[in-house]
C-alpha cells in the first residue's frame, strides 16, 4: 500500500520542490544556499505516506475477497473465512488455491513516474540565480545620480555644450540601465570611465583656455613690434579663440567680447574673427584677458570634481575565500587568472583620483614656424624654378616621366588589369574622390 | 431477511441436492435440446421461488419447457392462453350465484391461478387490466376477490412467455409486472447440429415422454437447502454495487448506463440475484455463492428491470449490452489490487 501512495506523494513533492526552486531562483536569492535540501522532499513525503498506508491497509477479508476474485470468483475462500467449517477445507475449490499465482509487484513502473519530476527539480536547481531588479535599481540609480551630479556641476559652470550635454545624458542613462540589468564590477568601471570623460573634457577646456591665455600673453608681450610677428601671433590667437569657442567656453562671455569676436553665431560655429584694427584688437585682448582669468579660477575648482571617483565596494563582490583559489592561483607565478599578483595588496576603492593619476605638465606654447624664421644653408645660382600647380593625376603622370614610372606602374598580373584600370580610370575622372 | 447460517451446508447435503437438481436438469435437456444455459437459468430461478418470463420467437420451445418442468416436478400445472378479451376473473376465479339447499349464495370458483405451475402463454396479448390480475399472485402468492384473500398453493410459479416481434395487438408488460419476474430469459434460435438432432429424434416434433423426477416434498427440501447456501458478505457487496450502478445517477454507473438508462433496478432485483445465485451455486454443487454465479445471472435478473431512454434505441443499445457494460465497469471487489501489483 505504501508503494501505491508514496510515489504519487513523492512525485508531487518533487514538482512542488521544483516550483519552489524556480520561485527562489527568480525572487529569493537568499534562499539559494538551501535549495539543495529540497532533494529530501520525497523522503519527507514518505512520513505521511507511511501513516496513510497504515490507515488504508487491507483487512484480511479484503485480501481474501481479492484472492477469491483473482482465482475465479468461486466464493469458497470467502465462505470459509466467514464460517470456519472444516468439512470444506479439502474441497477442490480450496486446494486449488495452492496453485494460486501471486500478483506481480510492479515497483519500477511506479517509481519511473518520479523520474520526470526529479529531472524537473534538477533543471530548476541548475537555473542561474536571478538578482531581483529592485536591488540593482537602487545601486544603479546611485551610480547614475553621482554621474548626473558631476554633469550638472559642469553645466552650471558652462563647461558643457548642449550637444555634449545630450551625449553625456544618454551615456549616463545607458550606464544606469546596464547596471539595473546586471550589476557587477563593470558597472563601476563604466562609471569611472564616464568620470574620465568628464575629466578629459575639462582638461580639454583647460588646455584651450591655457592656449588662449598663452596666445594672448604672447600677443601682448612688449617688444614684439615686428608687424609680421604680430600678425602670426594674432593668427595663433585666432585659432586658440576658435578652439575656445568650439569648447563652449565663450558661450557666456560678456557681450562686448562676443561682439568683438564677430557675434554669437560666429562663436557658436567656432569661426570667430579678430578685429583688424589695432585698437579693437587691444580692446579684445583686454576683455579676453579678464574673461580668461575668471574662467581659469573656476576651472581650478571644477578640477576637484574628478577627485570623487566611482564607488566600488569589494565586499559586494567577494573574492575566493580560500587563499588558493579555484584557479590554482595563490602564489606569484603559479598561473591562473586572478586580480593580480597573489602577494600584492589589493586596494579596491582606494584608487588614485582621476586628476592625480597623471600630473599635468605645462608644455611650452606651440607656434607655427614663420616662413621668415629660417637661415640659408646654401645659395644656389639662378632663381627658383617655379612649376605650375598641377592636379594629382597630371602631377603623377609628370612625375612618372622622370621617375621611370616605377612608383605607379607596377607589374600586374593579367587578371588584375581590368580592376586596376577601372580604379584609375575613375580616379582620373574624379581625382579628388 | 433470512438469517445467515453459521455452518456451511454439509458436502453430503449439497451432493444430494445437486443429484436431484441434475435429474431435473437432465429431463429438461431432453426436451429442450442445445439450451443448457437457458435451462440452468430457469432451474436457478425455480429454486429461488422465482417467476420467469420467457421471451423468444414462436417455435423455440418455450411452452414445451414449461410443460416439461411441471411434469418433471409432478406439480399441478395450468395454462392460460392470454388473449385480448381475457378478463381478470378468468385468471383469479370469481364468485358465482349458486343455489344450494334452497339457498342462493355466491360460491367462489377458483381460477387457473390456483395451481403450482402457471403457464401464462403470450402474456402480452392480454389487456393491462388482466395482466394486473397476476400482480398480487406473483408477489404475495395470494388472491383477493370480493374482499376475501386466498393463499395460492405452495410452490407457486408463473412462467410466462411472450413473442418479441408480433407487437400489433399486444400490451407491453408494465414495469411493476416485469419487476415481479425473477428472470427474463431470452430464448434464441438453435444451432444447426441441434436442429439435426431434433429432426432425427422427433418425428412430429413431440418431445419425449417424461416421468416425474422430484416430488413436492423433495422440492420443499431443495428449497430449504437453497436457502442454506451461504452468501459471503463480499459477494453481497458486489450484488449491491451492481444493482446500485444500474441507476444513472450512481457514482459507479458506467457511461452507457448514464447515457441510456432512465431508471435502474429496484431492490427486488438485488434480492432476485441473491436468491437465484444460491440456486445456481447449488446446481453447481457449491455450499456458497461466488462472484462467478452473480456475473452469470446478472443479465437475466437485471436486464428487464432497466427502463431505457429513447436514446438507447436510437443508438442500438439493448438492456443486455448495458448489463455487459455494467459487469465490465463494476469490479467484483470494491477495493481492487494496489497499483503496484498486477495480475499475471
Amino acid at each position: 500500500m505504501f508503494l501505491d501512495i508514496w510515489p504519487r506523494w513523492a512525485l508531487g513533492s518533487l514538482l512542488a520542490a521544483g516550483v519552489v526552486t524556480i520561485a527562489c531562483r527568480l525572487f529569493f536569492p537568499a534562499a539559494a544556499v538551501a535549495l539543495n535540501w529540497l532533494w529530501l522532499a520525497p523522503v519527507v513525503a514518505a512520513i505521511p505516506a507511511v501513516f496513510l498506508a497504515m490507515a488504508r491497509a487491507y483487512r484480511p477479508e479484503q485480501i481474501a475477497a481479492l484472492a477469491d476474485s483473482l482465482h475465479g470468483g468461486q466464493g469458497t475462500l470467502l465462505a470459509l473465512l466467514e464460517i470456519r467449517d472444516p468439512a470444506w477445507t479439502a474441497s477442490p475449490a480450496i486446494t486449488g488455491f495452492s496453485q494460486f499465482s501471486m500478483p506481480r509487484l510492479r515497483v519500477w513502473r511506479r517509481l519511473a513516474t518520479m523520474a520526470p519530476a526529479a529531472a524537473f527539480l534538477y533543471i530548476a536547481l541548475m537555473l542561474p540565480q536571478h538578482m531581483p531588479a529592485g536591488s540593482n535599481g537602487v545601486l544603479a540609480n546611485d551610480i547614475a545620480a553621482d554621474l548626473q551630479a558631476t554633469l550638472d556641476e559642469l553645466k552650471k559652470q558652462d563647461l558643457i555644450t548642449p550637444s555634449e550635454d545630450k551625449e553625456f545624458e544618454e551615456q549616463i542613462e545607458h550606464i544606469r540601465k546596464d547596471a539595473i540589468e546586471r550589476l557587477d564590477a563593470s558597472s563601476w568601471e563604466a562609471s569611472d570611465s564616464m568620470r574620465e570623460k568628464f575629466a578629459a573634457k575639462v582638461t580639454e577646456k583647460q588646455d584651450a583656455l591655457k592656449w588662449a591665455a598663452d596666445s594672448l600673453s604672447s600677443l601682448a608681450a612688449p617688444g614684439d613690434s615686428d608687424a609680421s610677428m604680430t600678425e602670426a601671433q594674432a593668427g595663433e590667437l585666432g585659432t586658440a579663440i576658435n578652439k575656445l569657442a568650439k569648447s563652449g567656453l565663450l558661450t557666456n562671455a560678456p557681450a562686448d567680447l562676443q561682439k568683438l569676436l564677430g557675434g554669437k553665431d560666429a562663436i557658436a560655429g567656432g569661426k570667430t574673427q579678430l578685429p583688424k584694427d589695432a585698437r579693437a584688437l587691444r580692446k579684445l585682448a583686454a576683455s579676453l584677458s579678464g574673461y580668461l582669468a575668471n574662467r581659469s579660477e573656476k576651472l581650478t575648482g571644477i578640477a576637484q570634481l574628478g577627485k570623487a571617483a566611482g564607488r566600488f565596494d569589494p565586499s559586494e563582490f567577494p573574492l575566493f575565500s580560500d587563499e588558493r583559489g579555484p584557479d590554482g592561483d595563490g602564489d606569484p607565478g603559479s598561473g591562473g587568472v586572478n586580480r593580480g599578483r597573489g602577494d600584492a595588496e589589493l586596494t579596491w576603492g582606494k584608487e588614485s583620483a582621476m586628476f592625480d593619476r597623471f600630473k599635468s605638465q605645462p608644455l611650452p606654447p606651440g607656434s607655427f614656424r614663420s616662413p621668415d624664421d629660417w637661415a640659408p644653408l646654401a645659395v644656389l645660382p639662378g632663381g627658383p624654378k617655379e612649376l605650375p600647380e598641377l592636379s594629382v593625376a597630371s602631377a603623377a603622370v609628370q612625375y612618372a616621366g622622370v621617375a621611370g614610372q616605377a612608383a605607379w606602374r607596377r607589374t600586374l598580373a593579367p587578371r588584375h588589369y581590368s580592376a586596376v584600370k577601372k580604379y584609375f580610370e575613375n580616379s582620373a575622372v574624379e581625382p579628388n574622390k | 431477511m433470512m438469517e445467515q447460517t453459521k455452518t456451511l451446508l454439509a458436502p453430503e447435503a449439497v451432493g444430494n441436492a445437486q443429484t436431484k437438481i441434475a435429474r431435473l436438469v437432465g429431463g429438461l435437456r431432453q426436451v429442450l435440446l442445445g439450451k443448457e444455459e437457458t435451462i440452468d437459468e430457469v432451474v436457478a430461478a425455480l429454486l429461488a421461488h422465482g417467476h420467469v418470463l420467457l421471451e423468444g420467437l414462436p417455435g423455440l420451445g418455450k411452452t414445451e419447457l414449461v410443460k416439461a418442468l411441471s411434469r418433471l416436478l409432478s406439480l399441478d400445472f395450468r395454462r392460460i392462453q392470454f388473449t385480448p378479451d381475457l378478463l381478470p376473473t378468468d385468471i383469479t376465479g370469481s364468485h358465482i350465484l349458486q343455489e344450494r339447499d334452497g339457498r342462493k349464495d355466491f360460491v367462489f370458483h377458483p381460477g387457473p391461478v390456483f395451481t403450482n405451475v402457471l403457464l401464462a402463454d403470450e402474456i402480452n396479448r392480454a389487456s393491462p387490466k388482466t395482466q394486473a390480475a397476476l400482480l398480487e399472485a406473483m408477489q404475495e402468492r395470494r388472491v383477493t376477490t370480493f374482499g376475501e384473500t386466498r393463499v395460492l398453493p405452495n410452490p407457486f410459479f408463473v412462467l410466462a412467455t411472450q413473442n418479441p416481434i408480433e407487437l400489433e395487438g399486444t400490451y407491453p408488460l408494465p414495469e411493476a409486472q416485469l419487476d415481479r419476474f425473477t428472470f427474463k430469459v431470452e430464448i434464441t434460435g438453435v444451432e444447426r447440429t441441434v436442429l439435426e438432432e431434433i429432426l432425427l429424434t422427433r418425428i412430429h416434433g413431440e418431445p419425449p415422454a417424461l416421468a416425474p423426477v422430484i416430488d413436492a416434498d423433495e422440492l420443499q427440501d431443495l428449497f430449504t437447502v437453497v436457502d442454506a447456501v451461504h452468501l459471503p458478505r463480499a459477494v453481497a457487496n458486489y450484488i449491491a454495487r451492481l444493482v446500485a450502478a444500474t441507476h444513472p445517477k450512481s457514482a459507479e454507473a458506467p457511461e452507457q448506463i448514464r447515457n441510456f438508462v432512465k431508471y435502474g433496478s429496484s431492490p427486488r432485483g438485488a434480492i432476485a440475484i441473491g436468491a437465484a445465485a444460491r440456486g445456481l451455486a447449488l446446481l453447481r454443487g457449491k455450499p456458497n455463492v461466488g462472484f462467478d454465479e452473480v456475473r452469470r445471472i446478472a443479465a437475466p435478473a437485471l436486464a428487464h428491470r432497466l427502463v431505457l431512454d429513447y436514446a438507447a434505441k436510437l443508438e442500438g443499445f439493448d438492456a443486455r449490452r448495458l448489463i455487459d457494460a455494467l459487469l465490465d465497469a463494476v469490479p467484483e471487489v470494491e477495493r481492487g489490487l494496489p497499483q503496484t501489483l498486477g495480475a499475471r
